[in-house]
């Protein structure tokens, strides 16, 4: 039995490459910021990599770096989730990443489902204000569930 | 890599060495003049450069083709001594090689494991191959040419060949000896001229000196004459190929040796010394350890294995010595450490690391490189902590940071020639033809584990610049590590390691920088180029890159960074990381007195949140004590802060109350200014707010206004009163200080005069304080994207209530051209009838107060009704589409004017729907109607904006039902042709223009017309016309043609019925068409027709074409047509005809006739009683007449009459003459009453389909009425 993965940080970022959500999960000292480096970082390798030809949302591995491998996936509406994984010299198994994407990109959709958030909004159609909205701190559900997904990874 | 000794990390090849090339020395004549080399020495130099070519002294060197590694020595080259004692001494065999840990001069004595020297030793000191280049002797040509010297001076000349050679000879077999004794591969080449090549004795004095010097006979002596460039580099690739072979035997039999005696050691009982004994006394010296010959074997092997290219078996025994040595460290009996011993075998182990993990990488076998590669790091991070160098000391992030750039190194060398990063997307998703390369490379059951497995991500294989960066990474954290040292020297705690005073001397911040800057190099190199921006990965190292400047005081530098950086960061909006960034640039702004570029900063800074343990005034105070504290350049110089996409402090929205507002009218707005929540601005200067609205090229200014107590309340509010462009705004006061999380709002309205949109173009907020003039200017927009502002418009100041807005573009107003007023009436009669000239009157009236031009568009929109043909026309202009510009012209104030439109439909009935759009322009009176017109036309081309064109349209839909005017229901009846056939011999059968007589049948076609339609009709005449192309059928007559017709013209209203009839004469077709096959619709019953409008005039003639039906007259054989009068006066003879008809057109027929006179019969019969007609040949008929005179009155039966076909019996008989009945005369013809003779199609309604039974209603015998005399 593999040691179960460690979720570190998870990035939301929406198609114009802004920051919806960054959460990170760690103790470090370094905190949250590093994390946005890596998520911001990650767009590099995301855009390469769906340029070329987007087949699937899961863009594997993009990078490790330090003590994280980093991976992507790209919703059909091109919001970016980036996944910081804990590097551990174990082998991560392509299905439980994606699996765990899965739950992250319900969990999005779930956020930005809430009706709400069109009262928070200026128009009544959902812009792009209104995904990078859903990230707000105001919304803890989102925040909750992404919380809950990195506990059930972590705890196996 | 400069770190490691060169001779443990590089590539090995087999050492071939090459003597008897001395560079030619230019010699000078006697005058001074440099002689022009001759051809021996011009070869010289060319051989030295192309063997020096073939193989270079590098780490990454995958090639495996056979080359050599070539040194050019001296003829006299000597090889070092195998042993220190002479082979003759008796102690040979006891004694080691000089850098035997066992030979007490060795520098491995007693106890090291192997020295660089030793690979020295076998790259440069012993080849494997020597090559020694010789000139053949050869006569002078002078002397050759002698022709007059007789036998005995050729003899001499042999003689003196003879004794060159032999000594030639001599010097090789000295030569062989010494190489015999290391088992090294002798090659002579013998250099000699072209013409000795074709010398006949070459061979024999080859052979003698062959025998002679006791060389090889393989691949031993070659000969080379002065060749050009690219022969002599054909030769020196033939050379390494003859003697790459005893090169590699050279290697296996030192291979052999050393495992031999590897075997040997193994075998022999290690002699253990007492571990706690040597702990004692490390300075001790004790012979190297069982696992130290181990290491020691293992590694030559592996050396010996590379320098024949076997790199899987170099590999192999890389590992084994590493392994080893792991077992070594992990004991400090063993290895003390902190010894030199220790050390060396560090790095040694690191060389090892390398070694292994280029071999992988030669194979693609990426993961199991970096595999051995964080092993290797894992192993020696818990070794470290051992030895007291753990993670918490400068020396082992030194150590990892080269680790890390060695990889780096080695990758980054690898990719430059040939090796391939793979790209880590997941199977099955885009695949490129690297991908696919390195995945065949790996193997299949690699591949399969990898696929339903996944990926180790340590062991994903990336581009160097990220071991670069780690290896930055680490080299900062030895820096950490080394200040904390320093940190405790001062507190006087003693720093026990040993390399504190080395460290001391490191200049840790150039290592990091360059590290970072290699880094960022490769970065760029890899990131995609048709990004035309600097990619993030870059940005963030150049962040790193700025870091460390700024740690190194190297401010203007790190300023120059930040710069760069924020800009992009700033735009994607990553605040998070832009703060940080923005705080150590103001540092460094500070440091370096740049006093601008520290205000800008303070206040972008005010924009962020506040960040965590920051004082909330911190930033105010800091700006406000550069405000006080210094001076500008310049007292007119102002400081403008003017940051796109910087955050602003103040939250700023503008709110329109109406989205669109008509020219002339004032709109309401408010602009507010919220302040931050948590950083105090309280007390910053402002002395002014300027608002640049669109369209007013002067700004409405606030000014700040102390006299009002400072604002308490949560929301502020200013009225500037009515703004009006192109008028200048007096401007007002205001108190400009914002308390925490306060807001200002500025209200008034805005008002224009022309059609233009109303916004706020920017805000500008002007401090000043002593000389400094700070203008701040903003967007009012710019707002963080995840602190989103709802507009919203304060209704109430107190308690301040806000109406949310719920409008996309609520900043934003539009002013608009009043709407003319005009008044647009169409008017039509719907429905309209199918094919008729449909009028619609459109009907403009002038309403307004001004002139207007109207113009009107008409489109039929394209109809989805099957088989429906639509057009339209207005004036001279038709179309199935679009009509434009149709003029109504100017029209004043209270004018009407109007059009008549024209609607055509035909095909099938349905809705059609007509958009109109009338548009009205102010008149433009510069210019007369056609230049209006043109003016139109280029407007096409480029639309002006829509709020400046001063148009009204009004859109109307018209739909208009059209339905049939008539219903039309047809009937036809086929009857025999009463007409004579004509005879066979006539000639006039062949007449075309007389084929009427040709006519068999005759078709009644009875068509009825029903208006159906809601109008009344008023109909001008109906006709039947014949289509040309349907020559088969003729109009014998028609009802609608009758010279005493006075049916039309005629109303008719809604629901009439009326009928025309017509009798077609159906001839016989010329061709062989079958004729059972329908005949086409033979023509068309054309109605023509006007609608009565309902004020009793009639519209446009229209016309209505109905189709004649199909016919499908039925066909006869062989026919009797009997043919009587209806009425017959009593006792009065009247004639019975019977015409006998053959139609069978290819059978003749015979026939016999009887007629039965009965007792019962009404009738005396004159005439024949029973006979055989003449043979009727196809086509042909024949007529029987009889006199009957009638003896009763009333209707009365016809006598039976018999008709026979004998033709049909003879055939039947002949065909079952056996069953046959002989009393059978024949098959009874059909006898049809001429006067009854209808045959029509008469439906069936069984079964609910609609099969059609034919009825023929001539078969069914009449009656005569006899009438009394």
């Amino acid at each position: 039995m593999p040691p179960s993965l460690k979720m570190n940080a998870v990035a939301f970022i929406s198609p114009q490459n802004h920051p919806i959500m960054i959460r990170t999960f760690s103790e470090n000292e370094e905190g949250a910021i590093k994390y946005h480096y890596i998520a911001h970082t990650s767009l590099d390798i995301i855009d390469e990599r769906v340029g070329a030809k987007l087949t699937d949302c899961y863009l594997g591995l993009l990078y490790s770096m330090e003590d994280v491998a980093v991976y992507g996936y790209v919703t059909p509406l091109k919001v970016k989730i980036i996944l910081a994984l804990a590097l551990t010299d174990a082998v991560v198994k392509d299905t439980e990443v994606i699996t765990i994407f899965k739950a992250l990109h319900m969990a999005y959709y779930g956020a930005i489902s809430n009706p709400f958030l069109a009262l928070e909004s200026s128009t009544s159609t959902i812009d792009q204000r209104t995904y990078i909205l859903a990230g707000s701190p105001k919304w803890k559900g989102f925040r909750r569930q992404v919380d809950t997904i990195s506990r059930m990874v972590g705890g196996g | 890599m400069n770190s490691y000794p060169p001779e443990l990390l590089v590539q090995l090849a087999p050492v071939m060495f090459v003597a008897g090339l001395d560079v030619p020395q230019q010699l000078t004549d006697a005058d001074g003049t440099t002689k022009p080399l001759d051809a021996f020495q011009v070869l010289i130099v060319r051989l030295r450069e192309a063997l020096a070519n073939q193989r270079k002294v590098e780490i990454w060197q995958a090639d495996k083709s056979k080359t050599f590694q070539v040194i050019l020595v001296d003829n006299s080259v000597r090889f070092p001594p195998r042993k220190l004692v002479l082979p003759d001494d008796p102690q040979y065999s006891n004694a080691h090689s000089p850098l035997s840990p066992l030979t007490p001069t060795s520098p491995l004595f007693p106890d090291g494991l192997i020295a660089p020297i030793w690979i020295r030793k076998h790259t440069t000191l012993v080849p494997s191959v020597l090559v020694m280049f010789m000139r053949i002797y050869e006569l002078p040509t002078h002397i050759l040419r002698n022709p007059e010297d007789g036998p005995e001076s050729e003899r001499e000349r042999t003689e003196e060949e003879r004794r060159r050679d032999t000594e030639l000879a001599t010097e090789i077999s000295q030569r062989k000896k010494s190489t015999n004794e290391r088992g090294v591969k002798l090659t002579v080449v013998l250099v000699a001229s072209r013409r000795l090549l074709d010398d006949p004795r070459l061979d024999t004095r080859l052979g003698y000196i062959r025998r002679q010097s006791g060389l090889d006979s393989r691949a031993a002596l070659f000969v080379l004459s002065p060749v050009s460039a690219s022969e002599l580099n054909d030769f020196v690739e033939s050379l390494q190929q003859a003697l790459y072979e005893p090169a590699l035997e050279y290697y296996t039999a030192h291979s052999k040796r050393v495992r031999r005696k590897r075997n040997r050691h193994s075998q022999s009982t290690p002699s253990y010394t007492n571990p706690a004994l040597a702990l004692a006394n490390p300075n001790i010296a004790r012979p190297l350890r069982p696992e130290g010959w181990t290491v020691r074997y293992e590694y030559k092997m592996a050396c010996f294995a590379e320098f024949r290219g076997e790199d899987e078996v170099a590999l192999k025994h890389y590992q084994d010595a590493y392994s080893a040595l792991i077992i070594m460290f992990g004991s400090t009996a063993i290895l003390p450490p902190r010894t030199k011993r220790w050390a060396e075998a560090k790095v040694l182990a690191d060389c090892i690391n390398i070694k292994i993990v280029k071999l992988y990488l030669y194979n693609n076998e990426h993961a199991l490189a970096l595999s051995h590669h964080n092993a290797h790091l894992r192993q020696f991070n818990d070794l470290s902590r051992g030895w007291g160098i753990g993670e918490e000391t400068f020396e082992f992030w030194s150590w990892v940071a080269r680790q890390y750039r060695i990889l780096g190194e080695l990758i980054d060398q690898g990719t430059r020639s040939g090796l391939t990063i793979p790209s880590h997307q997941p199977v099955g998703a885009a695949q490129n033809p690297a991908q696919s390369a390195a995945r065949a490379a790996m193997g299949l059951a690699e591949l399969d584990a990898v696929r339903s497995l996944g990926l180790n991500p340590s062991h994903a294989l990336q581009h160097s610049g990220y071991y670069y960066y780690m290896a930055a990474k680490c080299t900062d954290i030895r820096r950490e590590r080394f200040l904390a040292a320093v940190e405790a020297e001062k507190n006087n705690q003693t720093i026990l390691s040993p390399g504190f005073a080395n460290e001391k001397r490191v200049d840790h911040l150039s290592l990091v920088l360059e590290l970072y800057t290699k880094a960022y190099e490769l970065f760029k190199k890899y990131s995609k180029p048709s990004q035309g921006q600097a990619s993030r990965l870059t940005l963030l190292i150049a962040c790193r890159i700025a870091e460390t400047y700024y740690t190194s005081g190297k401010y203007d530098m790190a300023i120059r960074f930040f710069e760069r950086i924020a800009k992009t960061y700033r735009k994607e909006g990553w605040y998070t990381m832009l703060r940080p960034l923005l705080s150590t640039w103001h540092s460094c702004a500070k440091r370096i007195e740049d006093v601008n570029s520290s205000i800008k900063l303070l206040l972008e800074m005010m924009g962020h949140d506040l960040q965590e343990g920051e004082d909330p005034e911190g930033l105010q105070d800091n700006l406000l004590a550069i405000l006080q504290d210094t001076v500008p350049f310049s007292t007119d110089d102002v400081v403008v802060f003017d940051l796109e996409d910087a955050l602003p402090i103040f939250q700023t929205s503008v709110v329109f109350w109406e989205p669109e507002v008509d020219v002339s009218q004032p709109d309401s707005f408010q602009l507010s200014l919220k302040a931050p929540k948590r950083i105090t601005v309280e007390s910053i200067p402002f002395v002014s707010l300027e608002i640049y609205f669109s369209g007013i090229s002067r700004p409405v200014v606030v000014r700040h206004d102390d006299s009002n107590a400072p604002p308490t309340a949560s929301v502020n509010r200013i009225h500037i009163g009515d703004v009006v462009t192109g008028m200048e705004h007096p401007g007002t006061t205001g108190n400009l200080r914002w308390a925490l999380g306060t807001t200002l709002v500025i209200m008034g309205t805005l008002m224009s005069d022309t059609p233009s949109q109303l916004s706020v173009d920017k805000i500008v907020l002007n401090l000043e304080q002593h000389a400094w003039k700070v203008r701040l200017q903003y967007l009012p927009l710019t707002t963080a994207f995840n602190q989103f502002v709802q507009p919203r418009w304060l209704s109430s100041l107190n308690p301040p209530r806000f109406i949310p807005i719920k409008r996309a573009d609520y900043s934003t107003a539009i002013v608009n051209h009043r709407p003319h007023r005009l008044q647009v009436s169409i008017n039509h009669n719907s429905p309209a009838y199918l094919n008729e000239d449909y009028g619609l009157e459109i009907q403009v009236t002038n309403t307004d107060d001004q002139e207007l031009n109207i113009v009107a568009d008409v489109l039929l929109q394209p109809s989805d009704i099957d088989y429906a043909i639509n057009s339209i026309s207005v004036d001279d202009k038709s179309s199935t589409g679009l009509i434009k510009d149709i003029s109504f012209g100017r029209l004043v104030p209270g004018a009407s004017a109007s059009k008549v439109l024209h609607s055509f439909s035909a095909g099938a009935t349905g809705d059609r729907i007509l958009d109109v759009s009338v548009t009205s322009s102010v008149p433009d009176d510069s210019g007369d109607e056609v230049l209006g017109q043109d003016d139109r036309e280029e407007e096409d081309e480029e639309p002006e904006s829509p709020t400046n064109l001063n148009k009204t349209a009004h859109q109307r839909t018209v739909v208009i039902p059209t339905v049939r005017p008539f219903d039309v229901s047809e009937n036809v009846v086929y009857a025999r042709t009463r007409r004579e056939l004509p005879r066979l011999g006539d000639i006039s059968t062949f007449d075309s223009d007389d084929s009427n007589s040709r006519g068999q049948h005759e078709a009644y076609v009875n068509v009825k017309f029903t208006c159906c339609g809601p109008w009344d009709i008023y109909i001008e005449s109906a006709t039947v016309e014949l289509e040309k192309h349907v020559p088969h059928v003729k109009l014998l007559d028609c009802s609608a043609n009758l010279e005493d017709n006075n049916l039309y013209p005629a109303e008719y209203l809604p629901g009439d019925e009326f009928s025309i009839s017509c009798r077609l004469a159906l001839m016989k077709a010329d061709d062989s068409r079958s004729e059972d096959q329908p005949i086409p619709s033979p023509g068309h019953m054309v109605i023509s027709w006007r609608r009565i409008l309902p004020d009793g005039t009639h519209s446009k003639l229209s016309t209505t074409k109905s189709s004649l039906p199909i016919l499908q007259p039925p066909l006869d054989d062989l026919i009797a047509l009997l043919d009587v009068p209806p009425t017959a006066i009593l006792h009065q003879p009247l004639t019975l005809t019977i015409t006998v008809r053959n139609n069978n057109p290819t059978r003749s027929a015979n026939v016999t006739v009887q007629l039965d006179p009965d007792a019962t019969d009404a009738f005396v019969v004159a005439g024949l009683r029973a006979g055989r007609v003449t043979i009727l040949l196809p086509g042909s008929e024949e007529k029987i007449t009889w006199k009957l005179i009638p003896l009763d009155c009333g209707y009365v039966k016809l006598p039976r009459i018999k008709i026979l076909d004998r033709r049909k019996v003879a055939q039947t008989a002949t065909d079952e003459v056996q069953g046959g009945d002989g009393g059978f005369a024949g098959e009874p013809v059909k006898i049809v009453d001429l006067r009854r003779d209808v045959r029509q199609r008469v439906s069936i309604q069984d079964g609910g389909e609609g099969s059609s039974v034919e009825h023929d209603s001539g078969t069914e015998l009449g009656t005569v009425l006899i009438l009394p005399s």
